[in-house]
């Protein structure tokens, strides 16, 4: 597996625009720099949200209402995060499918988005028994309170990325190499 | 004691020595948590803003916008600054020779006085009495002083 995906990587990696990207003086400084800005857009349109079903702000306004109003700017921040995040990839292809963080971030993002389809079924289904209440059902108020959590360790995993420690030339136990997606030559 | 004293102060003093020291510390709780609090600070601009601009949340009174939102604004405010502190007392030598360091505080300072001096008292009341063209410039405004605060920021990251 680990060493199928690396093959991919090198052949993403020896593609011209990867190279080009990579190698560019601004370019690839403002694509991640817009990934990181555009943060403010996307999870902070989603902390409002769980923040409402928490019952810490906004909480004279239906839950449902703020989630339905926010929503869409959100999808459009969480829009850019991923296309800027897939030309971050394709710029560095091998570095970052043998980063653990890269990794653990990936698996961060899939429980995060099932999270979120999870809740937003149940908070639909729901909603209208409770949308006025200011906190939301304890179940949701979990789901609240994971994504809150996920979403946490996506920013951190993310920004570790850029740092090496544990990189396959590293000394490395071989649990943590077989994750990290070292293969052998 | 003057400026440059003190930053050398504070990078020896233990705040930047860990923050020297331990890169997975100056990484996790410096770096991660203040684009934590990015997202925070960010966010409580933009609802509010986007509110006062009309473009999201129309059907929800501004005042309740506002309000809520700086509230929010003012935790990420503090810990946004109690990171920063942390990530520039360990490259405090650096940062005091950095134009791009004091664009940013230069920024900081314009956007905490604009939110405080400002926005705040403005909207504090009714927004009915208001002139909607004060409300849109000053989310304007607010908007452009933020996100050059950020764009700075980052700027410093790339100025090695």
């Amino acid at each position: 597996m680990n060493a199928w995906l690396l093959q991919v990587a090198e052949w993403l990696y020896s593609t011209t625009w990867s190279r080009s990207i990579e190698e560019s003086f601004y370019l690839y400084n403002w694509i991640e720099t817009t990934h990181v800005l555009t943060v403010m857009l996307s999870l902070g349109m989603l902390l409002f949200i769980d923040l409402r079903m928490l019952g810490l702000t906004m909480n004279r306004v239906s839950a449902v209402k703020i989630a339905n109003r926010l929503n869409l700017p959100m999808l459009i921040g969480f829009a850019i995060m991923f296309i800027t995040g897939l030309l971050l990839f394709y710029a560095k292809p091998v570095y970052t499918i043998q980063s653990i963080w890269f990794r653990v971030k990936m698996g961060l993002l899939l429980l995060a988005f099932i999270n979120a389809l999870v809740f937003h079924r149940r908070m639909t289904e729901s909603g209208a028994t409770w949308e006025n209440e200011p906190r939301a059902p304890l179940n949701l108020r979990i789901g609240a309170a994971m994504s809150l959590g996920l979403w946490l360790g996506v920013i951190t995993t993310g920004r570790l990325i850029a740092y090496d420690w544990y990189h396959c030339y590293r000394d490395l136990p071989a649990w943590l190499g077989a994750v990290a997606g070292c293969v052998a030559d | 004691m003057d400026l440059f004293s003190f930053f050398l102060w504070a990078e020896s003093s233990f705040l930047g020595e860990i923050g020297k020291t331990y890169g997975g510390v100056y990484a996790t709780f410096g770096q991660s948590l203040h684009l934590t609090a990015l997202a925070i600070l960010g966010g409580s601009v933009l609802v509010a803003d986007l509110r006062l601009l009309g473009v999201i949340m129309r059907d929800v009174p501004s005042e309740v916008v506002a309000d809520q939102a700086h509230r929010w604004f003012k935790v990420a405010l503090v810990l946004i600054i109690l990171t920063g502190v942390f990530m520039a007392a360990a490259i405090a030598q650096r940062m005091y020779y950095s134009p791009f360091f004091w664009a940013k505080m230069t920024a900081l300072a314009t956007g905490i006085l604009f939110v405080f001096a400002i926005k705040r008292p403005l909207l504090k009341g009714s927004h009915d009495q208001i002139a909607p063209w004060v409300i849109k410039l000053t989310a304007v405004a607010s908007l452009m002083i933020w996100f050059t605060v950020a764009a700075t920021g980052r700027w410093i990251g790339f100025s090695g």
